[in-house]
């Protein structure tokens, strides 16, 4: 959290790469990009760009993981070796990546109906190709739609989204300069349709006005993300609808 | 009017049962991506595996001999198991067989019975959520295929399908248009001027 030489990150209310502090960046999902997995999604948010695949459901080995109740899932979350120049990306599981792949994995047990497929297990796993900040709220998701892809039962498609402070300003979706040297990150993942919060972290510190501010730029922009992981999961079939429907 | 849904979105206001939605004060949700039709009140899967019940039939190949037992590839999560004691005849590995499920056991394996092997012929996998449009309300989908390519076709619900004879490839073919475009309407005029367009 900060460093000697910080940069200056708002300028006349503009950020270093010209958004306002609100505006997320431009985001891309694309569905089905692995033909080997039950269902996959990659993702451009910005300069980040992951792939998420989805395994499963599957017999659970070794079997003493089995629930026979419901259904597990394993989470696998990790940064390929060329995704950044720092030691921050660095590849192989390590204590990072096991964070993130354990809070990925509890946002998605929130979601999916693990109770149809007991003694099952369900693999996800996230790549990332190029990090540019936030890549754990990219990769969920991804991953929610990668799921959706997959025909797996979810209550819900979350989405995740990261808040933050630099200086005094509360920001929206903080890239990597903006992280590094920021005063609070604070990555959330929300269920759209009831508005549950199924992912809260923080770095740093936030007054509680902070987080009120931040709360309502994630859930405003929440709906432009849902939007785009919707669209992404309809345009395929949607394309051959319009298609025979003139 | 369908319309495609995707999990979490709004079908109705209404708490309605349908399978595979979650209904609370709100309204119905759709938990699945499908395609959902507003009059007739049915959600169809769009994506989804092969559920093995009782009673399916399905086509695979025989991947091991283990002496009592074999074991049957279904390109599904499940393995195919057939004791041989039950057979009057024996298979080999690389056989093409169709068969019933008996159970579902634990562990995820499927025990088969009553295999007839399918001799020749060529075998294409899909998506087992477009299976029941393949096949068609009432067989008439599949019926079409074959009395328009005169090929012979057993079509397995965990998505195999095995075609003979005929010409093999317009019926592949047009079994793939219906996977590909399995949610839009009129698909059985297009099917049918596809038959009589290539056979002419």
């Amino acid at each position: 959290m900060g460093g000697s030489n910080k940069p200056e990150l708002i300028k006349d209310g503009k950020r270093l790469d010209g958004r306002s502090p609100d505006q997320l960046r431009p985001i891309k999902i694309e569905v089905g990009v692995i033909k080997n997995a039950v269902g996959s999604a990659y993702i451009e948010w910005g300069n980040n760009k992951i792939i998420a695949g989805v395994y499963g459901p599957k017999e659970a080995l070794p079997k003493h993981i089995q629930d026979p109740e419901k259904a597990i899932i394993k989470c696998r979350y990790s940064m390929a070796p060329f995704s950044s120049l720092e030691e921050h990306g660095r590849t192989g599981p390590n204590r990072r990546s096991t964070e993130i792949s354990k809070v990925t994995k509890e946002v998605f047990e929130n979601v999916v109906q693990l109770e149809k497929f007991p003694g099952a297990e369900i693999d996800l796993y996230i790549e990332v190709l190029q990090g540019d900040g936030g890549t754990r709220a990219a990769g969920i998701t991804a991953a929610a739609v990668a799921l959706a892809a997959s025909g797996i039962p979810m209550t819900d498609m979350p989405y995740s989204v990261s808040a933050g402070k630099v200086g005094d300003a509360v920001i929206l979706d903080l890239n990597k300069i903006e992280d590094n040297f920021s005063d609070a990150d604070m990555p959330v993942a929300i269920s759209p349709r009831t508005g549950e919060m199924l992912l809260l972290q923080m770095d740093g510190n936030l007054t509680k006005q902070e987080i009120n501010t931040a709360m309502q730029m994630i859930l405003k922009s929440g709906a432009e993300i849902s939007r785009i992981q919707k669209e992404a999961l309809k345009s395929q079939y949607e394309k051959i609808l319009e298609k025979y429907n003139k | 009017m369908q319309k495609i849904v995707v999990p979490g979105e709004k079908l109705s206001d209404a708490q309605i049962r349908i399978e595979n939605t979650i209904s609370d004060s709100k309204g119905t949700f759709s938990c699945i991506m499908g395609s959902y039709d507003d009059e007739k009140k049915v959600l169809v899967p769009l994506e989804g595996l092969w559920n093995p019940k009782r009673d399916d039939q399905v086509v695979g190949v025989v991947e091991e001999d283990k002496g009592n037992m074999y074991i049957i590839n279904l390109n599904a999560p499940y393995k195919g198991l057939m004791l041989s004691k039950f057979l009057e005849f024996e298979l080999k590995a690389g056989d093409i067989i169709t068969a019933i499920v008996k159970e579902l056991e634990k562990g995820g394996t499927v025990m088969l019975l009553r295999p007839r092997v399918l001799e020749g012929g060529k075998i294409i996998s899909v998506k087992p959520s477009k299976i029941p449009r393949i096949i068609g309300k009432g067989n008439t989908m599949i019926k079409q295929i074959t009395d328009g390519t005169g090929s012979s076709i057993t079509i397995g619900l965990n998505g195999v399908i095995w075609l003979n004879g005929g010409n093999v490839d317009l019926a592949t073919s047009a079994i793939l248009k219906v996977e590909e475009e399995a949610h839009t309407s009129g698909l059985t005029e297009r099917i049918r001027d596809m038959l009589t367009e290539k056979v002419l």
